[in-house]
């Protein structure tokens, strides 16, 4: 009997993460621990922590794990993967070992299911050139599983969500619209074409994004994922000091995210990240309901957001493309720190 | 009156019924969904809300029942998202700013100060031209925090398109981060910024 992973999840449709806003609650309580080692700690809610062991290395350390995504073991094992490597990519750093997280309901499921979420996560982390030396399971009634990844980065070249300079234009790698595509193929309303896109994006690695920015010295970049492309932007711009502006007609969807949203299905995340962001924001007057949605949709093993300098920009976008990231496109830009924190526009 | 029973469905599920109805229902005409989902009920407030739509809700054993009636909506998938637009303004604004630095107003017995500093608030709401912006530090948050009297007429300014902008340093220092009815954090940079740019400034 072909195992259909996504059954296991209930609620899934709605975000697994916790809120922004309640998140940030949470931690604000939290001591940061001090050391001058600690490059980057949790204060800019960047992707990855930095340690310093000496001058010519740091440690870029992260970790990432949910519940499944898609139907297939295997493909879930990949694409959970590529998410947690992701965050060491968006910190300039070179991901070289990692650990296994899973939570596996072992009286439900076959080992069969259990070995295809890790032969997925082994696969795509060797083709990164990653070693997985170990991990941790345990028993849970819905199924989770991540890695905890530690990368290398020279001390002088990391980059951060607090490296957006005014003037940069902001570069997206991979269209919007995962979660949207996913709550609508839990419900039945996605079409294959949309499905397979959406897989396909969730699937890419963000290598050669993180291979171009070091090329051409970019210091300011974040990947979107559970906050959304509005959320993610808005940390960045809080943790640059700056303002940014995002134009969401310039901003690539997967196939028919929009009609999907006319259509009413917004997952619930998108509205706890409207809810984190729009204290913020301002919205322009032209722009559509649907598009501020998708601004807004959670997505999961989504795209570098890499603020780079105007000149380089252009050159930065062609050679994404021809690495494989044909949507990646520049969708606005960085501005001196003004009223709002972010200026969402048509 | 068209009822739709979403219980038991999976997120956004509940939405997607809500936003048939809202379609496929006249202008003028009702209809009601049901959901058992708290987050799926709130999703479905905010998306009317969203779209300027008037509805009632009640709550019932684990039953969230809302009634909707229809009113325009024009075409909504092109339409601005209205709510959060700046308000267009129905009075005008005045060349200044106010800066709270305290919930007294004037110096001497501290009960009168209170009672003052809501009259000056009550008052600044009816004078011929508003403020551009309001900022409120050290004790002069407390105006905003859920206890003061002056909290709903902030909240009234604020609706009219005046931005508030609190110290969050001052806010954490009462614990008053959960108690904050109106208004928007703001660091001191901002506040300085704000305070240095500003023709006039009003102390009360």
């Amino acid at each position: 009997m072909k195992i259909d992973l996504l059954e296991m999840a209930d609620g899934g449709g709605c975000s697994s993460k916790i809120p922004a806003l309640q998140l940030e609650e949470f931690l604000k309580h939290l001591p940061l621990p001090e050391d001058p080692d600690i490059l980057v700690n949790i204060s800019n809610h960047d992707d990855a922590g930095v340690y310093r062991i000496n001058d010519e290395l740091a440690l870029v350390f992260t970790n990432d794990f949910f519940p499944p995504v898609c139907s297939d073991p295997y493909e879930f094992g990949q694409i959970a993967a590529v998410n947690a490597l992701s965050d060491v990519y968006a910190m300039g750093g070179r991901p070289v070992v990692a650990l296994n997280i899973m939570m596996f309901p072992s009286s439900r499921l076959s080992p069969d299911v259990y070995a295809g979420i890790l032969r997925g996560g082994y696969e795509t982390a060797a083709g990164a050139g990653v070693s997985i030396i170990g991990g941790h399971t345990i028993d849970d009634p819905v199924p989770k599983y991540g890695l905890a990844v530690i990368g290398f980065v020279h001390p002088s070249g990391i980059i951060t969500n607090a490296g957006a300079m005014p003037g940069d234009s902001i570069i997206l790698t991979k269209p919007l619209g995962t979660g949207i595509i996913l709550a609508a193929n839990r419900l039945g309303l996605a079409s294959q074409a949309d499905i397979s896109e959406a897989l396909a994006s969730m699937k890419q690695l963000n290598k050669p994004g993180a291979d171009i920015m070091k090329k051409y010295g970019v210091k300011g970049a974040t990947d979107i994922t559970g906050f959304g492309l509005a959320g993610h932007t808005l940390k960045m711009a809080r943790a640059s000091e700056v303002s940014i502006t995002l134009n969401m007609k310039q901003v690539r969807l997967i196939g028919n995210t929009l009609a999907l949203v006319e259509d009413g299905c917004i997952p619930g995340a998108a509205f706890r990240n409207l809810d984190y962001i729009e204290k913020d924001t301002r919205f322009s007057a032209g722009l559509a309901y649907n598009l501020k949605m998708a601004a807004c949709d959670a997505q999961t093993s989504g795209g570098l957001l890499i603020s780079a300098a105007p000149e380089i920009a252009g050159q930065v976008v062609d050679e994404l493309s021809e690495t494989g990231f044909h949507k990646a496109a520049i969708i606005g830009k960085v501005t001196e720190r003004s009223e709002k924190l972010l200026y969402l526009n048509e | 009156m068209k009822v739709i029973d979403t219980s038991g469905l999976q997120c956004p599920a509940p939405l997607i019924a809500t936003r048939r109805a809202m379609k496929e229902t006249e202008e003028g005409e009702s209809f009601g969904i049901i959901t058992d989902s708290k987050s799926s009920f709130e999703n479905i407030s905010r998306f009317l809300k969203d779209h300027g739509q008037e509805f009632s809700c009640e709550e019932s054993s684990g039953k969230w029942i809302l009634t909707i009636n229809k009113g325009p909506t024009g075409n909504i998938s092109v339409s601005p998202a209205g709510y959060c637009e700046t308000p267009v303004p129905h009075f005008s604004k005045g060349d200044f700013i106010v800066a709270f630095g305290s919930d007294k107003m004037g110096e001497g017995n501290d009960e009168l100060g209170r009672h003052l500093m809501i009259n000056f608030v009550l008052a600044l709401k009816d004078l011929d031209k508003l403020p551009v912006r309001m900022v409120f530090y050290n004790s002069g948050v407390l105006l905003g925090s859920e206890d003061s009297k002056a909290a709903d007429h902030l909240n009234e300014m604020e609706k009219m398109g005046i931005e508030l902008l609190f110290c969050e340093t001052c806010v954490s220092y009462y614990s008053l981060s959960k108690k904050m009815k109106v208004g928007t954090l703001s660091n001191m940079f901002e506040i300085a910024q704000i305070m240095a740019s500003a023709s006039n400034i009003v102390k009360p």
